[in-house]
C-alpha cells in the first residue's frame, strides 16, 4: 500500500511539474501564444526565423506559433479563437476593430508608440491598439515589360482612359490585360475596385468611409457607382477575365509571373516575389491611374501586432511585439521577404533590395513628399474601416460584376444592404 | 418428451394457474430499483454525452437566436423571435436556402442512384471486383477539405480538365467554379464524388443480404433479370435506401467544409452560400452571433421535419423476410 502512495504521490508530482513547465516554458520562461499566417512570401521558414531573431534577444520569452488556416481568414480565425477561449496573446496583421471596443487588446501607451513614424494610424474610440508597422500601397499595377514593348506602348499609363487605351491594345496583340484572382481568397478579385474607389472617391473625400459609417453617404451614391462602373467596362471589354474569379492567391500571383496577362493590380507586397522568384521578363511598377492624371496613392499603415489585454504574460508579450516591429533585422527581413515598407522613424531599406521594390518605394516616397497618399479602400481598420464583415462582401460585389451575374448600381445596393445588416 | 409430458410434469409440481399470473408474479419478484442501476450505469455515460455535447448546444443556441448577441458589442438584449422575421425577408439567408436545397437535391439523388448502379456491377466474386470496391470506396476515406483542394486544381480555368477540353478543341470550356451558374452544381459533383463510395458500401451490404432461394424460385418462375430486381432485389435493398437517404440528406444540408475552400461561398454573392455556411460567415465574420443562432435552429428544425418525413416514407416501403 506504501508503495502504491508512493508510486501515486510521484506521478502527481510529475504531473505537476509538466503542467507548470507547459505554462511558463521550460526554465521559467514566460510562454506566449503567437498567430500568424502564411503566403507565398510568408513562409513557415519566415515566421520561424522572425520569432527565433525576436526570442533569442529576449531569452526569457518561448513563442508558441499559431498559423490561420487561411491567409485572408486570419481575422475571422482569432474571432473564433477568442469565442473558444483561446485567444491568441499575439496576433500580427489581425483586424482591431471589434476586439478592441470590446476590451480584448492592450492599448499602446504613447512612449511604446514613439518610434513608429505614424502613431497615430488606426484609432479605435481614441486609442491605439494596433502596432502601425508598416505601410503597403494598395494597389499599385505591376506590369510585364515585355508585353508592352510588343504592344508599342513606349510608358506606363497615368490616367484612367490611356490605361484602357493600353488594356486595349495588349488584348489586340493577345495578351490577357489583367490578372485578377478570388475563389477562397476573395482580395485578388476586388484589386481594382480598391484602386479605383480610392484614387476617385477618396481624393475628393478622404474620410469617405467615416462619413459611411455616420450614413451620410452610401455606396450607391453617384461618385462610388462613378468609380465602380469603371470595373465593369473593363469586365464588358474583355480586359479582365471572369474566369480568374475562381484562382486563388498564390495561383493568381504564379499565373502573372508565368507571363499569363500583362498587368497585375497587387499590394507592393508582391514585389518581393517579383524580385526573387523566376520569371522570364522584367517587372514594371507604376501608380494605379487617376482620371486627370494626377498624383494619387493609395495606402494603408498598420498591419503591425496587437496584444490579448488578457494575456497571462502580458508584459513578455508587449516586448515580444515591440522587440519584433522595430529590430532593424527583422524590419529588413520584412522588407526583402515581403516588401513592406516600414513606417519606423529613421528607417531605411537595405541597400540590396530588389529592383521591384526599389521602383515601388520611389513611387510611395513621392506621393508622401507630394502629400498624395489617401486610404486604400477595403484595407482601412478601426474607426474609419468597413464594418466586421464587409471585406468579404466587397470582395463578392466586385465578382458579381466581373461575371456580369450583378450591374453595377444592384452591386451597390447589395452593399448597402450588407452594411445595414453589418452595423 | 414430448409436450403433453412436460404439461404432464408441471401439473405434479404445482396446481395450474393462469398463465397470466405467472408473468405477473414473475415480474414482482424483480426489483425495480437495482434494474434501473443497471441500466443507468450503462446509459448514463451516452446520455450525459449527448446532454452536453448535443442537447445544451442546442438550447443555448436558441437561447442566443432570441437575443441581439454581438460579442463585440455588448450589452446583450431580449429581442423576441425578430431573428426569425428578419430571416425571410433577408435574401442572402433565402439565396442559402435556396442554394442548400438544390445541393441536397443533387446529392441526395445522384449517389443513390449511381451507388445502386455500381453495386450491381460490383456485386461478384473475385479479386478484380474486390479491387474495385476499394478503388470506389477510397474517396470516403479521403478528408474533405483535400478533396476540396484537389477538385479545385482540377476544375481551375486553367487546370489539366479545361486544358484537355482546349486541346479537344473546346475554345471556350465552362468556368466549373467561376460561372455563377455553373459553380453550385461542381461543387454538388464533388460532394455526390465522395460520397458515391459510401452509398456503394450499404447497397452492397444490402445485396449480399438478398437470399439467393430467392432469386432462384424467381428464375423458376420465369422471371427476367428485371423482374427480379423489381420484385425481389429492389424491395429488399429498402433499408440500404433509407440509411443512404438519411445519411446524404443530413450531410448535404450540413454542407460547410467543401464550400469553404472550393469557392468561398462564391463566386460573387452567394453563388454557392449553403445555409451552414452562411451561419458561419455570419456568426464569426460578422458576428452577428444571436441573428447566427436562429439561422442555425431554424436549419435544424428543416432537417429534422425533413429527415422524419422522409424517414417515415422509407420505413413503410421495408419489408421483413
Amino acid at each position: 500500500m506504501r508503495r502504491f502512495l508512493a508510486l501515486g504521490a510521484a506521478v502527481l508530482l510529475a504531473v505537476s511539474a509538466c503542467s507548470v513547465g507547459s505554462n511558463t516554458g521550460g526554465g521559467g520562461d514566460a510562454e506566449i501564444t503567437f498567430l500568424t499566417f502564411e503566403t507565398p512570401n510568408l513562409t513557415p521558414a519566415y515566421w520561424d526565423a522572425a520569432i527565433k531573431r525576436v526570442t533569442d534577444k529576449n531569452p526569457g520569452i518561448k513563442v508558441k506559433k499559431l498559423v490561420a488556416p487561411t491567409a485572408d481568414g486570419r481575422t475571422s480565425y482569432a474571432k473564433q479563437l477568442l469565442q473558444s477561449g483561446q485567444f491568441p496573446d499575439v496576433m500580427i496583421a489581425v483586424d482591431s476593430a471589434g476586439f478592441a471596443e470590446a476590451g480584448n487588446l492592450y492599448a499602446w501607451t504613447p512612449e511604446e508608440l514613439k518610434d513608429f513614424q505614424f502613431p497615430q494610424a488606426n484609432p479605435v474610440n481614441g486609442k491605439y491598439y494596433q502596432l502601425p508597422a508598416n505601410t503597403q500601397t494598395i494597389p499599385p499595377i505591376y506590369y510585364n515589360k515585355k508585353m508592352f514593348a510588343d504592344a508599342g506602348i513606349a510608358a506606363p499609363p497615368k490616367t484612367w482612359d490611356e490605361l484602357v487605351t493600353d488594356a486595349g491594345k495588349l488584348k489586340d496583340k493577345g495578351y490577357a490585360p489583367f490578372t485578377i484572382g478570388g475563389g477562397k481568397d476573395g482580395f485578388p478579385s476586388s484589386m481594382i475596385l480598391s484602386g479605383l474607389v480610392s484614387t476617385e472617391v477618396y481624393n475628393t473625400m478622404p474620410d469617405w468611409l467615416t462619413q459611411r459609417r455616420q450614413d451620410k453617404v452610401k455606396f450607391a451614391d453617384p461618385a462610388f457607382q462613378h468609380a465602380f462602373a469603371k470595373l465593369a467596362d473593363l469586365a464588358a471589354k474583355g480586359y479582365v477575365d471572369k474566369t480568374s474569379v475562381s484562382r486563388d492567391y498564390a495561383a493568381t500571383e504564379q499565373a502573372f509571373l508565368d507571363g499569363q496577362s500583362a498587368m497585375y493590380p497587387m499590394g507592393n507586397w508582391f514585389s518581393a516575389n517579383a524580385d526573387s522568384k523566376k520569371h522570364d521578363f522584367e517587372v514594371g511598377v507604376f501608380n494605379f491611374p487617376t482620371e486627370d492624371g494626377k498624383l494619387v496613392v493609395p495606402a494603408y499603415t498598420g498591419g503591425g501586432m496587437i496584444v490579448n489585454a488578457k494575456a497571462t504574460n502580458l508584459d513578455a508579450a508587449r516586448k515580444f511585439a515591440l522587440g519584433f516591429q522595430l529590430d532593424k533585422d527583422q524590419l529588413d527581413a520584412s522588407v526583402k521577404a515581403d516588401g513592406l515598407f516600414p513606417a519606423i522613424k529613421g528607417y531605411t531599406p537595405p541597400p540590396d533590395v530588389g529592383a521591384t521594390f526599389k521602383a515601388g518605394y520611389d513611387l510611395y516616397t513621392q506621393a508622401v513628399q507630394q502629400n498624395a497618399v489617401v486610404h486604400a479602400f477595403r484595407w482601412e481598420t478601426a474607426d474609419d474601416g468597413l464594418l466586421p464583415g464587409m471585406k468579404d462582401k466587397v470582395d463578392q460585389a466586385a465578382q458579381d460584376v466581373i461575371t456580369g451575374r450583378k450591374p453595377v448600381a444592384d452591386a451597390c445596393a447589395f452593399l448597402d444592404t450588407e452594411w445595414a445588416k453589418a452595423g | 418428451m414430448g409436450e403433453g409430458g412436460l404439461t404432464s410434469l408441471t401439473a405434479v409440481a404445482a396446481p395450474p394457474a393462469p398463465p397470466s399470473t405467472v408473468v405477473r408474479r414473475r415480474r414482482r419478484r424483480r426489483p425495480v430499483l437495482p434494474r434501473l442501476a443497471h441500466f443507468a450505469s450503462f446509459g448514463a455515460p451516452g446520455v450525459l454525452v449527448y446532454l452536453c455535447f448535443v442537447m445544451a448546444p442546442i438550447l443555448i443556441s436558441f437561447g442566443y437566436s432570441l437575443t441581439n448577441y454581438n460579442p463585440f458589442h455588448p450589452p446583450v438584449k431580449f429581442v423576441g423571435f425578430d431573428n426569425y422575421r428578419l430571416l425571410f425577408t433577408d435574401s442572402q439567408f433565402l439565396t442559402a436556402l435556396q442554394v442548400t436545397t438544390i445541393l441536397t437535391l443533387i446529392v441526395v439523388i445522384v449517389p443513390n442512384v449511381l451507388g445502386l448502379g455500381v453495386a450491381l456491377l460490383l456485386d461478384r466474386k473475385g479479386w478484380l471486383y474486390n479491387a474495385l470496391r476499394s478503388v470506389f470506396f477510397t474517396p470516403v476515406i479521403l478528408s474533405s477539405v483535400v478533396v476540396s483542394i484537389v477538385w479545385s486544381r482540377l476544375l481551375d480555368d486553367r487546370g489539366p480538365l479545361n486544358s484537355l477540353l482546349r486541346d479537344l478543341g473546346v475554345s471556350h470550356p465552362p468556368g466549373w467554379l467561376s460561372d455563377p451558374d455553373v459553380a453550385l452544381y461542381s461543387v454538388a459533383s464533388i460532394v455526390c464524388w465522395q460520397m458515391l463510395g459510401f452509398c456503394v458500401v450499404v447497397y452492397l451490404a444490402g445485396l449480399q443480404g438478398v437470399p439467393p432461394e430467392l432469386l432462384e424460385a424467381a428464375e423458376i418462375d420465369g422471371a427476367g433479370p428485371l423482374r427480379r430486381f423489381r420484385a425481389v432485389t429492389w424491395p429488399l435493398l429498402a433499408p440500404s435506401l433509407t440509411i443512404n437517404t438519411v445519411v446524404l440528406l443530413i450531410s448535404a444540408f450540413k454542407t460547410y467544409d467543401y464550400v469553404k475552400v472550393i469557392t468561398n461561398g462564391g463566386p460573387g454573392s452567394g453563388a454557392t452560400a449553403t445555409i451552414a455556411f452562411d451561419v458561419l460567415q455570419t456568426g464569426f465574420d460578422s458576428n452577428h452571433v444571436g441573428y447566427a443562432s436562429a439561422m442555425a435552429v431554424l436549419m435544424l428544425v428543416i432537417v429534422a421535419l425533413v429527415t422524419t418525413v422522409v424517414l417515415n416514407f422509407l420505413r413503410r416501403r421495408e419489408v421483413d423476410l
